[in-house]
Formats: C-alpha cells, sequence, structure tokens
C-alpha cells in the first residue's frame, strides 16, 4: 500500500543551534493556542528556557505557590525564582531539572512536597527538538490522596508484620494455620518448641500426626475439624505427641478461620499443661491422703469409744435388773436407749469409715440366704407397729448355699428393712426377694423391700444414697440416725458385686428400694459339707468329740507358749501335749515371744500368750507381732478375769482370751476355733 | 464346794483329796483334778506331784523374796511377786493362797484388796506385812493337805 504523494513531503525541518540567550521564541500573543496552553493548564507548570529562566508561569501555578505578582516572576532564573515562590524548593528543582537534562526523558521527582495540606510531586519534562533542549516544563502534580493512601497502606503493612512476627516467635504457645483439609499451613517457634519438629518437616502434613494411635483410629482429629466448623470454636485438653514419640498434656483450641465466607483453614492453639497437670495430681495425692488419715482416725475413734460403751451398755442391763423406783426406772430407760442409738451411730460410722478408707473387706462364707432374709424378717415382726402389715415373700429358687458375708447380707436387708418399718405409719411393709439370674458361677439376688410409708421426693431422690444425707432435716426430727445406713449399703452392695436403688413405689404411696448382690457358687464339695453340717446340726451330737477333733488336727501345729511362770509352763505344756500338739516352743517373755514368732517363714500355727510377763507384757508382745504383719491366732491366758479386760485384749489385738486358771474344755473349743479358722475355708 | 465334786473324789478312790481335811475350802476341785488328769500314772502321779513339789520350792523362795523386799518397802516388786505366785497357785486351784497373793498384788500398787480404789503407801505397806503372813499360813495349810495326799508326810 502506498500513500499518495505529498502526505510525505514535509520539508526537513531547518537546523537549529543551541541558543545563546533566551532566545526560546514562546508566543506572546494571548489569543494563540500554545499560550492559552501554557497559560491556562490546570496543573502548575513552569516553562524555563535552556539557560533555566522563568519564560512562563500558569495560573494554577500561580494560585498553588500563593506567587500573586506573576510578572515578577518571568525572566528570572530558576535559582531566584525558587526564592521568591513556596514551590518548588530549590533543591528540589535542582534535582529534578538536572536529571532531566541530563536524561532527556521526564523525571518524577521520589521527594514530596508539602504545602499546608496539600501535598505535591515536582516532574520535569524536557522538550527537545532536532536534539537541542528547547525547554523545560516543570509541572506540580497534586499527590494528596494517593499519598495518603500510600500512608495507610504502609501503616498497615507495619501491623501485619508486626502481628506475624508476634505469632511466628512466641514460645510458650504453639500458633499454626492448618488448610482446610487439616494440613499444617504455618508453624511457629512455640510450635516447633513443643512438638520437635521444623517447619520444613511439617508443612503440609496432617495435624493429626501430634495425636495418639487410639485418638487417631477413634477419628478424634477429624471430629474436632468437624465440631469446630458446627461451633466455632473447639476446646479439647489430652495427651499430644512430640516428634521423639514423647507426650505432653496440652490444652487446644481450634477455631476455623473465615475471608468473607470462604473458610481459609483452621487456627490451633496449644499450650503444654504438663506442669499444671503435675501440680493438680500432687494436690488430688495430697487429698486423697487427708481423706484416707481422716477415716482412719474416723475408724480408730469408733474403736475407741466402741468398747467403754460397750461396758456401758451392760451395766445398764444389770442396773435396769435392780430394783430400781418408777422415776430411776425411767431415766436408766431413756439412758438405754440413748446409749443403743449412740453405739448404732458409732457402729454406723466406723462402717462408714473403713469402707471409705478401702480397708473394709466382706468375707467369704458359706451363707444360706432365705435363712437370713427370714431372721431378719422375724425380727422386725416382733417389734412391729400394729397399723403396719409386714409381709414377706421368697423366691424359692434362692440359693440356700452361696458364697457371701452373711453379716454384711444381713446388714444390707436389716437396714433397708428398718428404714421401711421406720417410715411407715400405716399400711404394709412388703419383703421380695428373688433369683434374678443365675450362670455357671454365681447367683445374681434381687432384694426388694416396698413400703407404703412417707416416700421420698423426686427432687431429693439423687442423694438418698450420698453419706449424712437425711430427708427429715426438721428440727423437730421425728426420725433418728446418722443418714449414713444406706451410704453404707450402698457401698456393701456394691462390695458384693450389685446394686442399690430406689423408686416411688407405683402403688401411690411409699417407697421401692432393692439391692441385688452377686454371690459366687460353692464348690460340689463345700456343698455337701454345708450339707453334712445341717444334718449334725440336726441330728445327734458328733459322732467325734472336739477333743478328739482338735487332737487329729492338733499334730500338726505348732505353738508357741508365752509364760513367764515355770510351773504355769510345765502344766500348759503338759496340757497342750495332751491334746496332742508335738511342737511346743516356750518364751521366758514377751520379747522372746516376739523375736520367735516373727522368725520367716512364720514359725507357729498358735500363740498362748500370758498378760503379764517381765521385760514386755502380753499386749505389748501382740502389738508388735501384729505390727510385723502376722495374722497368727493369739490366745490371751490371764487371772485378771475382769470382763472389760478381756475384750480389751481382743481390742489390741489378740484373737480370742481364756481366764487362767486354764479350764481343759474351754481351752480345747477355743484352741478348735483357731485352728478351723487357720484353715483354708 | 467340796460336796459338789463328790463324784471326782469317788472317782479317784480314797486318794480324793477333797477328803482331806482342809482340802476344800484351800483347793479349787476341778482346777486340781485336772492337773491329776494329766498324770499317766495314778499311782504314781509323777506329774502332779512334780509339779506341787516345784510350787511348795517356788512359794518357799517367793516368800523368802517379799519379806527382803517389805523390809526394803519395795512396793512394786512386791505387787509382782504376789502376781507371779498367783498365776501359778490359780493354775494348781489353790484358791486362798491365790486370793491372798492377788491382794499383795493390789496393795503393792497402793490400791485396795479389790484393785479399785488408791490407798497410801503406809496403809499398802501395813496391809502388805499382814496379807503375806496370812498368804504363807495359808500356803502351809495347803502344803500339809497336799503332802498328805501325795503320802509325804515327813
Amino acid at each position: 500500500m502506498t500513500a499518495p504523494l505529498g502526505l510525505f513531503d514535509l520539508p526537513t525541518p531547518p537546523t537549529i543551534t543551541p541558543p545563546v540567550s533566551a532566545a526560546v521564541d514562546l508566543p506572546k500573543n494571548e489569543d494563540s493556542l500554545v499560550y492559552d496552553i501554557f497559560r491556562a493548564v490546570p496543573i502548575p507548570t513552569l516553562v524555563l528556557d535552556p539557560a533555566l529562566v522563568v519564560v512562563q508561569v500558569s495560573d494554577s501555578y500561580s494560585q498553588v505557590s500563593a506567587a500573586f505578582d506573576r510578572e515578577q516572576l518571568l525572566g528570572i532564573h530558576i535559582d531566584a525564582f525558587c526564592a521568591k515562590v513556596t514551590l518548588p524548593s530549590l533543591a528540589s528543582a535542582t534535582k529534578a531539572i538536572r536529571t532531566a537534562q541530563e536524561t532527556a526523558r521526564p523525571y518524577q521527582l521520589d521527594e514530596v512536597l508539602l504545602t499546608g495540606t496539600r501535598t505535591w510531586s515536582l516532574r520535569t519534562l524536557p522538550i527537545i527538538r532536532h536534539g537541542t533542549l528547547r525547554c523545560i516544563l516543570m509541572e506540580l502534580q497534586d499527590i494528596t490522596d494517593a499519598h495518603r493512601k500510600r500512608l495507610e497502606l504502609e501503616e498497615r503493612l507495619y501491623t501485619n508484620e508486626t502481628f506475624r512476627i508476634l505469632v511466628e516467635t512466641v514460645k510458650d504457645y504453639a500458633i499454626f494455620m492448618l488448610d482446610p483439609q487439616g494440613n499444617v499451613a504455618t508453624w511457629n517457634e512455640g510450635a516447633q518448641h513443643f512438638k520437635g519438629y521444623t517447619k520444613n518437616e511439617i508443612i503440609g502434613k496432617h495435624f493429626s500426626n501430634f495425636y495418639s494411635q487410639a485418638d487417631r483410629d477413634d477419628g478424634k482429629p477429624e471430629r474436632e475439624l468437624r465440631d469446630a466448623l458446627r461451633d466455632g470454636r473447639v476446646e479439647d485438653e489430652g495427651w499430644r505427641y512430640r516428634k521423639d514419640g514423647s507426650k505432653f498434656w496440652a490444652n487446644v483450641v481450634i477455631t476455623p478461620v473465615y475471608r468473607g465466607d470462604t473458610l481459609l483453614g483452621f487456627s490451633k492453639v496449644t499450650r503444654d499443661l504438663s506442669e499444671r497437670r503435675k501440680a493438680e495430681a500432687t494436690l488430688i495425692a495430697a487429698y486423697e491422703e487427708a481423706a484416707r488419715l481422716k477415716s482412719e482416725f474416723l475408724a480408730n475413734m469408733s474403736h475407741e469409744i466402741r468398747t467403754p460403751m460397750h461396758g456401758m451398755l451392760s451395766a445398764l442391763t444389770l442396773l435396769l435388773d435392780t430394783p430400781l423406783n418408777p422415776e430411776q426406772l425411767e431415766l436408766t430407760r431413756v439412758i438405754q436407749e440413748s446409749g443403743e442409738v449412740l453405739l448404732q451411730v458409732i457402729n454406723d460410722i466406723l462402717d462408714y469409715s473403713k469402707l471409705e478408707s478401702g480397708s473394709f473387706s466382706i468375707s467369704h462364707d458359706i451363707i444360706n440366704v432365705p435363712d437370713i432374709i427370714q431372721s431378719v424378717f422375724r425380727a422386725h415382726q416382733k417389734c412391729c407397729k400394729p397399723e403396719v402389715l409386714l409381709e414377706s415373700n421368697l423366691d424359692p429358687l434362692l440359693p440356700t448355699s452361696a458364697e457371701g458375708d452373711s453379716l454384711r447380707y444381713r446388714q444390707i436387708v436389716q437396714n433397708l428393712l428398718s428404714n421401711a418399718v421406720k417410715f411407715t405409719e400405716e399400711g404394709n411393709v412388703r419383703l421380695n426377694a428373688k433369683l434374678q439370674d443365675e450362670d455357671n458361677d454365681s447367683f445374681t439376688i434381687l432384694t426388694e423391700v416396698i413400703d407404703t410409708g412417707i416416700g421420698v421426693s423426686p427432687d431429693v431422690a439423687g442423694a438418698l444414697f450420698t453419706p449424712f444425707t437425711q430427708f427429715d432435716n426438721s428440727a423437730t426430727k421425728r426420725y433418728k440416725g446418722t443418714g449414713l445406713g444406706l451410704s453404707i449399703s450402698k457401698s456393701l452392695a456394691e462390695l458384693m458385686g450389685g446394686s442399690i436403688g430406689f423408686r416411688a413405689n407405683p402403688e401411690g404411696r411409699g417407697s421401692i428400694f432393692w439391692f441385688t448382690s452377686r454371690l459366687k457358687k460353692c464348690e460340689q464339695l463345700k456343698q455337701i459339707e454345708n450339707l453334712e453340717e445341717k444334718l449334725d446340726a440336726l441330728s445327734c451330737p458328733s459322732p467325734i468329740s472336739p477333743f478328739e477333733e482338735l487332737k487329729l488336727a492338733a499334730e500338726s501345729q505348732r505353738v508357741l507358749l508365752a509364760e513367764d511362770n515355770p510351773i504355769n509352763q510345765k502344766v500348759m505344756q503338759k496340757m497342750l501335749t495332751g491334746l496332742g500338739f508335738k511342737h511346743i516352743d516356750v518364751a521366758m517373755d514377751g520379747k522372746e515371744a516376739v523375736r520367735l514368732s516373727t522368725r520367716d517363714p512364720p514359725p507357729y500355727h498358735l500363740i498362748l500368750m500370758d498378760i503379764n510377763m517381765p521385760v514386755l507384757d502380753g499386749v505389748g508382745a501382740t502389738k508388735e507381732i501384729r505390727r510385723a504383719g502376722l495374722q497368727v491366732p493369739i490366745v490371751a491366758m490371764t487371772a485378771n478375769a475382769l470382763k472389760g479386760q478381756a475384750e480389751s485384749y481382743i481390742a489390741k489385738g489378740m484373737t480370742a482370751y481364756i481366764p487362767k486358771p486354764v479350764d481343759r474344755k474351754l481351752l480345747v473349743k477355743l484352741l478348735l476355733n483357731c485352728v478351723k479358722r487357720a484353715e483354708p475355708g | 464346794m467340796a460336796s459338789a465334786n463328790s463324784q471326782d473324789e469317788d472317782r479317784h478312790g480314797d486318794e480324793g483329796i477333797m477328803s482331806i481335811p482342809g482340802a476344800s475350802d484351800s483347793i479349787d476341785a476341778a482346777t486340781f483334778e485336772q492337773i491329776l488328769e494329766m498324770d499317766e500314772d495314778e499311782e504314781e502321779r509323777e506329774f502332779s506331784k512334780s509339779i506341787v513339789y516345784d510350787f511348795f520350792t517356788q512359794a518357799e523362795s517367793t516368800f523368802g523374796k517379799m519379806d527382803s523386799n517389805l523390809e526394803q518397802k519395795n512396793l512394786r516388786t512386791l505387787s509382782e511377786l504376789g502376781h507371779f505366785l498367783k498365776g501359778s497357785s490359780a493354775t494348781l486351784g489353790l484358791t486362798k493362797v491365790k486370793d491372798s497373793c492377788e491382794k499383795i498384788q493390789h496393795f503393792g500398787q497402793k490400791k485396795d484388796e479389790t484393785g479399785t480404789n488408791d490407798i497410801s503407801e503406809e496403809e499398802g505397806l501395813a496391809k502388805l506385812k499382814t496379807t503375806i503372813e496370812q498368804a504363807k499360813q495359808e500356803f502351809y495349810d495347803v502344803e500339809k493337805v497336799l503332802k498328805k495326799f501325795y503320802n509325804d508326810e515327813s
């Protein structure tokens, strides 16, 4: 395509020699377009000739520079010009001009110029024609808004940066981000410190790496993310694992992070609570120790109180047998009744504190369940109010021989039944017992006591089995008791592998208290023995006398006789030999008795202990033997056969006592008991 | 008490100790019988005799110790001695000696004869003096009975 001729036929511009003087021929004609451009341009502009003399100033410039006398500014050198005006400063003008001259390109000064509230930047434009610099335009550009925005942006950037540094360097918390899938996206010093991974090792890996295998199998990490999304936050305390496999107790907070409506991921903040947990464990241990000591103290105290209480009550019984006038009789009865209540309270506390301290154990004798229930029932039948009808309903399948603790079983039945009778003014109290379940090893027995008494309001039913709780807390307190009975029954039922509970009587009035117990089945042999015992009890006296029975057992039994009086020694030795004992050692005093009996392995099946002995008396020796952990039966021999004293020997760890002079028949009976007791089963 | 044990006497024939004058109020028949039952030979009565004669020796020596401790007003030791002899006399069923020994034990502890109330040291010493003498006398009485029983009246 060829252009029409003539269009490119431009004349070659004449070569311009650099002007020596200010020979810029700017149009002076005020009507010319160029004049308008220079004079009326809205951007404040100066025009300099190549000698840097100001040849033109726009009106807009005059306004912003406060140069009111425009004519005075024209025709002077830029240096002189700058001295007269507020903008631009000489330094910036010189720099901008020089750069424009040198580079022959437009130049924008980076520096910022300020006048009042406005912010300006300076631009210089060299105008070159035919390789000759014709003039320089200098413009002031208003950058106030842009400048403010930039400042704000910088400040924001600074804040972000500060936060980043803060998060990255904090060491006491592991703070990091997960992407929406749960992969680690950021990592800080604290995280590295806690978990042992460096940034490079962990970024991109899933955060379930910090959890135990069990937690992972359980789907816990995923669940936590789900919960965090649902609830906006999830907090957890538990074990977390370090890179080296060691674990620490951590508090973890996971929060989903959104921008707008888009899920960016999750923030995860982990604290190491190992120290706190250790402190808590110490506290708990201290508390438990204190509770145990308290229970022990209670048990000891109750025990110590019980002994004199028994003495008091027996004395009262004797006193009641003496002739008393009606007033004295009345008072004595009051004492007796209060004494019995007090004894019950003490027994309850003793049981409770033993149960609490865990030192309570139940025995495993052969028990006959219907017999126990019936005997409790009969006892209540005798003293029941006439308005209350007492009934019992026993399942014929109830085992007549099972392994259990008859005393404790009886205690629960007794407690439930006496509560029912106590709180029932009229109507009936029913005792139901049935075989609930039976497997190869055990029976499960359900015992229920149903009454039509005052009942239990639903709001207190939850606290029924709480120790020291009673529902009649009124000042008059119609019903006496410690409020320990049900709590003890609960513990006992649990010790027997069962449970205890309450529900309201569906007939409208009263309560149903029930408990279950698991009793082990007896081995066949034991059942036969049990039957034989029954037979023995039924029929004639046993064909074998206690004496002969003992004689059979005695041969293998090793006995220690602690007795300081040689005559008594001799007699006792002879008596024991006569009873069939073959191994009899003699100790001359308590100390020797302790030395002989605490050898390893424990050498004796039985110890006969005189009370008054030189060096160390029988009570002291018994204490030491018990302290050494020996459970061997110790029979006290004493001529101080005062009633209370004998009991006190038993309280001090002796098994039984026999008064002096030793009666042979009594000794046979006693020793037989000891020998049987020592045998398993 | 003696009449209640007439059956026992019969069992031991003419040698029944309770038939010996003075025995019935100083010896508890059941207890002493128990010792006699330990004899393997009812003629020899080796075991019970040795015990009884041991007791004679023990009693003599204990009374000796009581006398010297009484002089030194050593109440504590007197009480212990009383207890000691009480033990062996009880075993043999020598009730009177046993009862006096128990009193000696109480007086030595500055208690009255039942052991319940406190008494002064002087009172204790005075009572000890008479009781020890009484115990000796009771011992000599029963010793005679026993020696007679063992056909040793030398």
